[in-house]
């Protein structure tokens, strides 16, 4: 498969191009991608993937936007931001909810006379209401992050056994990504979610031209209801770019419990068939651990993946370190709301 | 509905066994929620005496409050009831299982259960942890072997695929138990759908829970009344439908519904089903499946779970050591 990329991505580009219509407002990502940012420092660059059938290449490690609002300060987040950008990350996560706003807002500032350096991505927060909300949402998504456009704009959380057929209704959230795309305001879409790989799976049933889908990537999921057993290669099989997330398991748990390293956790995720690994990076401190596994990136050798997956696979078995699968602590406030669950404060877990 | 109190409670077979118990079964764990010993030991003997033949408990429950009150309960009654409660190994070891039976007993004052369940099967692994050498299946065995306990079964309110799991391990169940409940009939997990016909093919008592969805909150915000989701529950293929009872007012009304049950016709649960299945479809009124608010500290520590200190086992749990000089439970054996 490596060995045909390049020819593959070229043709899938122009395939690509032609669909979204030559706006003016889109700059050729895959052109500016391929003269990458010189390395510096000693870690030197993120590696950069081919995101599906785009034609467009990302960095291996993608910044998590949840994060960026958990960082202590809006200058800190800014200079991580900066510093992720020097080394060659260039994927930035985001979502219209994360901490109301401060995260858009904050990565917005951060990319200030940056913006064409960076795949900016946001996602899109209906959960069940119809697209009117969805593109009130995507206008604030872009105001919040001072550009006119996004390179990928995906449906939030898809985890309620529901939200496909509501997603898919008349007027609903699919409808707007298209909308979004024919107007130029986005160039690519896809959805999200955490919860199980069967609702990732009657999502893609609807055929929907999806570009990419996000899911939970990492040892402890490799053998515990399964998205890279049963999602990954459906969607590589339909051509969507895979975005993998909650490699350590959300809020590291895998590496405060679970007995891995963060750098084992990280380099599993990331060796597996995905255009990158989203990573919620808070302080300098989490961005240097992480730089040092995806500057150097070697891949683990099939075998060293199963030695991993084999030694997760007892506690993995129970979900403990997969909380964003087993309880609803990773079910965020505006999805609980639609849904008419308990708030957070009334059901944590 | 006209009340006719000097009607009997309907009784029903309990799966292959040789015993029948009341299509109304007093559910143990809100027990825990009258205000005293003194309120619990009424609501015991009135429901004994009314005709409500099944008793649900649990060892973990309340930290062991419910088991000492029921018993309290039926102390002189206890030849009228099919008393059943339930271990708590959560995976852990046979022996476990059978100290927790030794301490049930002594609390519940008998010398043996009718019906004695491994509860809470929530995790994709409970079952082959069950199934193993030295898990809780031996403890089951074991105990109808000694006379400990008449029947054996396993409860569950999670997920469909964990008691398919259990029967799958081949273990000679005598009763199962599960949620039921129109939410439950709509929701793509469903017990009523996926588990009660395996049951029922099989010959194993199906004993039904959360008829009003744990805390009721279907009846609260207006979605369906007491009465038609209890009707609902025991028009079911079940033995009994257990359910939380925590006061006199809500003893007698179960009382009213279950004296006058008439089984709904099957257009009339259809008429229901359809009018929960906007509510059903996410989950939103089956909170047990979609978090691990009903799942105990005792489940939740040997899974390795978090604990959530909103949870009254919880709460019982952290106010019993605090030192005070007296730990619950405050009466010893």
């Amino acid at each position: 498969m490596d060995s045909n990329e390049p020819e593959l991505s070229r043709r899938k580009f122009l395939q690509g191009a032609a669909i979204m219509g030559a706006s003016p407002l889109i700059p050729s990502r895959a052109l500016s991608a391929s003269d990458a940012v010189p390395p510096q420092g000693p870690e030197g660059v993120v590696p950069k993937k081919s995101l599906g059938r785009t034609g467009v290449q990302v960095s291996a490690l993608g910044l998590g936007g949840y994060h960026l609002g958990s960082v202590s300060s809006d200058q800190s987040a800014i200079e991580i931001v900066a510093k992720a950008l020097d080394h060659g990350i260039d994927f930035f996560d985001n979502a219209w909810e994360y901490h109301d706003g401060l995260s858009e807002e904050r990565l917005g500032r951060a990319l200030k006379g940056k913006r064409q350096n960076a795949f900016l991505m946001t996602k899109v927060c209906t959960h069940g209401r119809d697209k009117k909300v969805a593109m009130r949402m995507l206008e604030e998504s872009l105001r919040r992050l001072q550009t006119d456009h996004l390179d990928l704009w995906q449906i939030h959380e898809v985890i309620y056994e529901n939200d496909p057929e509501m997603i898919f209704a008349p007027g609903g959230a699919a409808e707007a990504l298209l909308d979004a795309k024919k107007q130029g305001k986005v160039r690519f879409v896809g959805f999200t979610g955490h919860k199980d790989p069967e609702i990732h799976l009657r999502m893609l049933d609807h055929d929907f031209p999806f570009d990419t889908v996000q899911m939970p990537l990492n040892c402890f999921d490799a053998t515990f209801r399964s998205f890279e057993a049963r999602v990954l290669p459906e969607a590589t099989r339909r051509g969507i770019a895979v975005l993998g997330m909650k490699s350590l398991g959300g809020s590291g748990e895998m590496v405060r419990h679970g007995g891995i390293t963060a750098q084992q956790g990280l380099r599993y995720a990331m060796s597996l068939p995905v255009a990158t690994t989203i990573s919620g990076i808070d302080s300098m401190e989490v961005l240097d651990q992480n730089l040092a596994v995806a500057t150097n990136f070697q891949p683990f050798t099939a075998a060293e993946l199963k030695e991993l997956r084999d030694q997760c696979r007892q506690f993995a078995a129970d979900g403990r370190y997969e909380l964003f699968k087993m309880t609803t602590k990773y079910d965020g406030k505006v999805g609980r709301e639609q849904h008419h669950f308990p708030t957070a404060e009334e059901l944590p877990l | 509905m006209q009340d006719s109190s000097n009607a009997s409670i309907p009784l029903r077979q309990i799966g292959r066994a040789d015993a029948k118990v009341s299509i109304l079964g007093y559910g143990g764990h809100h027990l825990g929620d009258a205000p005293d010993e003194k309120t619990a030991v009424r609501l015991i003997q009135e429901a004994v005496d009314s005709g409500i033949t099944f008793y649900d408990n649990c060892w973990e429950y309340r930290r062991g409050k419910t088991e000492l009150w029921m018993g309290a309960g039926l102390k002189g009654r206890r030849d009228k009831v099919f008393l059943m409660t339930k271990t708590c190994p959560h995976g852990r070891d046979a022996n476990l299982a059978l100290q927790m039976l030794d301490e049930s007993l002594r609390r519940l004052q008998t010398d043996h259960l009718d019906l004695w369940q491994v509860h809470g099967m929530a995790f994709d692994n409970d079952p082959e942890l069950f199934i193993r050498p030295n898990g809780a299946a031996e403890a089951l065995t074991k105990a109808k072997k000694d006379g400990k306990a008449r029947f054996v079964g396993f409860t569950g309110h999670q997920n469909p695929m964990v008691h398919l799991g259990m029967l799958k391990t081949g273990f000679p169940f005598d009763s199962v138990q599960m949620p039921l409940n129109p939410f439950d009939h709509g929701f793509i997990r469903s017990f009523e759908r996926q588990v009660l016909p395996e049951l029922n093919r099989r010959g194993i008592a199906a004993l039904g829970m959360k008829p009003l969805s744990g805390h009721g909150e279907p009846i609260k915000s207006g979605a369906l009344t007491a009465e038609e989701a209890l009707r609902y529950a025991m028009s079911l293929p079940v033995a009994t439908t257990i359910t939380g009872i925590d006061s006199l007012d809500v003893l007698h009304q179960n009382l009213r519904i279950a004296r006058n049950f008439k089984p709904m016709t099957a257009a009339e649960m259809d008429e229901l089903r359809n009018r929960c299945k906007p509510y059903a479809a996410d989950g939103r009124y089956e909170i047990y499946k979609m978090s691990l608010r009903f799942d105990n500290p005792e489940s939740r520590l040997a899974h390795g779970f978090p604990l959530d200190t909103r949870q009254s086992e919880v709460r019982d749990m952290l106010g019993s050591s605090e030192n005070t000089g007296h730990p619950f439970p405050e009466r010893r054996f």
